[in-house]
């Protein structure tokens, strides 16, 4: 790597782990981090660094409600947390983006910069593997997209047009393979966007599966159980 | 804290089972971890119900991140002790936003909270250089840049609000700390770890 450039990804990473960034410079060297493994591997080494000065803190018992809340938050119909699904969903789609507005990033904060720095969107230069879909409605409009990357477990979901949901009710996504009985991938919300946890890594699960659809029922589906009519269906396709 | 330490073989395997989805896992690494990670971000937020947000937040990053945690690149509670850090140092940028518009007097409550606070920042720095064995190295770094140091890391001050508490300009402050910054690097560079 580019030592200039090297030396300026520790002088960042440095900041940020000690944390003097402003919040408008950490979210760009968040962008910036998520598009080059070198900005996350010096990020890393401070992490190492400095994380042991942590350890002189007294401990504080959080309240028993906190625990409560993160029990709540990773249940099935449970909204993660923003930064959760905002990472988890930029990464999948953004990827090439993220490459351009780091490289911008990078250079808007240190001008001097942009010479080392060219390299940067040639590093990372295609979007990463990842399975997508996207289902449409009766009248072939897109309501839900689903995401996730080719050997992550997680499976983004961003709701393109607000789904009329009645009360008590939940969307459930499934997995349609050429040649198998459906089988269910998890809860999406109505609007918004969300993250479930998948049984196994979307490559195990979705590489001979073609079609996604959405069904209203009752509860969350569990194995082996069978879908109500479809409301939504789409292609699942490979990023890669 | 030395329990930590020992029992970071232990955390390794419940973070496995967690990546596997496994929650009584999750409750034991919760109860094993969180007080410790509760009290970095209380440090840093200073706030009891802003830090519960975060230790929310970032136990359900988490969970969601567990199956790429990588064991060989990093210890258990080094790993989470970032994600509370990263997480307290985005909500407390996100609400200096407000501190910044607000009364004076919020400003000045804020930094009341930081010398009422035991130990102070300082303390807890040379605590932790003495458990690192690297006390000596530490008290080579002069004292102001000893004390922006620890003002930044336990307490996540800004540059201006570092400069405000130690009444320097900001100027002086930003090089006090990229200095610091250099010279703490070697120190911790020359601990086992």
């Amino acid at each position: 790597m580019n030592y200039d450039r090297a030396k300026l990804l520790d002088r960042l990473a440095a900041e940020y782990v000690f944390g003097t960034m402003s919040a408008r410079v950490r979210s760009r060297f968040n962008a910036i981090q998520r598009a080059l493994p070198a900005a996350r591997e010096a990020v890393h080494a401070w992490e190492q660094r400095l994380t042991p000065l942590a350890r002189s803190i007294p401990p504080e018992k959080p309240s028993a409600a906190a625990w409560k809340a993160i029990e709540r938050k990773i249940g099935g119909n449970a909204s993660p947390s923003f930064a959760s699904t905002w990472l988890a969903w930029l990464k999948p789609m953004l990827g090439v983006a993220f490459g351009v507005v780091a490289t911008l990033g990078l250079i808007r904060l240190y001008p001097t910069a942009i010479m080392p720095i060219d390299d940067i969107v040639q590093e990372r230069g295609t979007l990463p593997a990842s399975y997508v879909g996207l289902l449409t409605d009766e009248a072939n409009k897109p309501v839900v997209l689903a995401s996730s990357t080719r050997h992550g477990s997680i499976m983004s979901i961003k709701i393109l047009r607000k789904v009329e949901l009645p009360t008590g009710k939940v969307l459930q996504l499934w997995a349609l393979p050429p040649d198998g009985e459906p089988f269910p991938l998890g809860v999406v919300p109505a609007e918004g966007k969300s993250t479930f946890r998948m049984t196994d890594t979307s490559e195990k699960l979705l590489s001979k599966v073609s079609r996604l659809a959405v069904s209203i029922e009752d509860a969350p589906a569990g194995a082996g159980a069978k879908p109500a009519a479809y409301v939504l269906t789409g292609n699942c396709v490979k990023l890669w | 804290m030395s329990s930590i330490t020992l029992a970071s073989a232990d955390l390794k395997q419940l973070l496995a089972r967690v990546a596997l989805g496994d929650r009584t896992a999750f409750r034991r690494l919760y109860d094993a971890t969180a007080p410790s990670l509760f009290g970095v971000a209380l440090r840093i937020v200073r706030q009891r119900d802003r830090a519960e947000e975060v230790l929310q937040d970032a136990f359900v990053n988490a969970w969601n991140r567990a199956a790429g945690y990588q064991a060989a690149l990093s210890q258990p509670m080094t790993w989470l002790t970032a994600i509370v850090r990263n997480r307290a140092l985005d909500e407390l940028r996100s609400g200096a936003r407000h501190v910044a518009e607000s009364l004076d007097e919020e400003e000045d409550s804020d930094a009341s909270a930081i010398e009422d606070t035991q130990p102070g920042p300082l303390g807890l720095l040379e605590q932790a250089a003495d458990a690192l064995a690297i006390r000596d190295c530490l008290d080579s770094i002069d004292g102001s840049q000893r004390q922006c140091l620890a003002l930044v890391y336990y307490h996540g001050l800004s540059h201006s609000e570092v400069a405000a508490h130690v009444g320097s300009p900001i100027g002086s402050v930003k090089v006090w700390l990229r200095r610091g910054l250099d010279k703490l690097k070697r120190c911790l560079g020359a601990t086992s770890e």
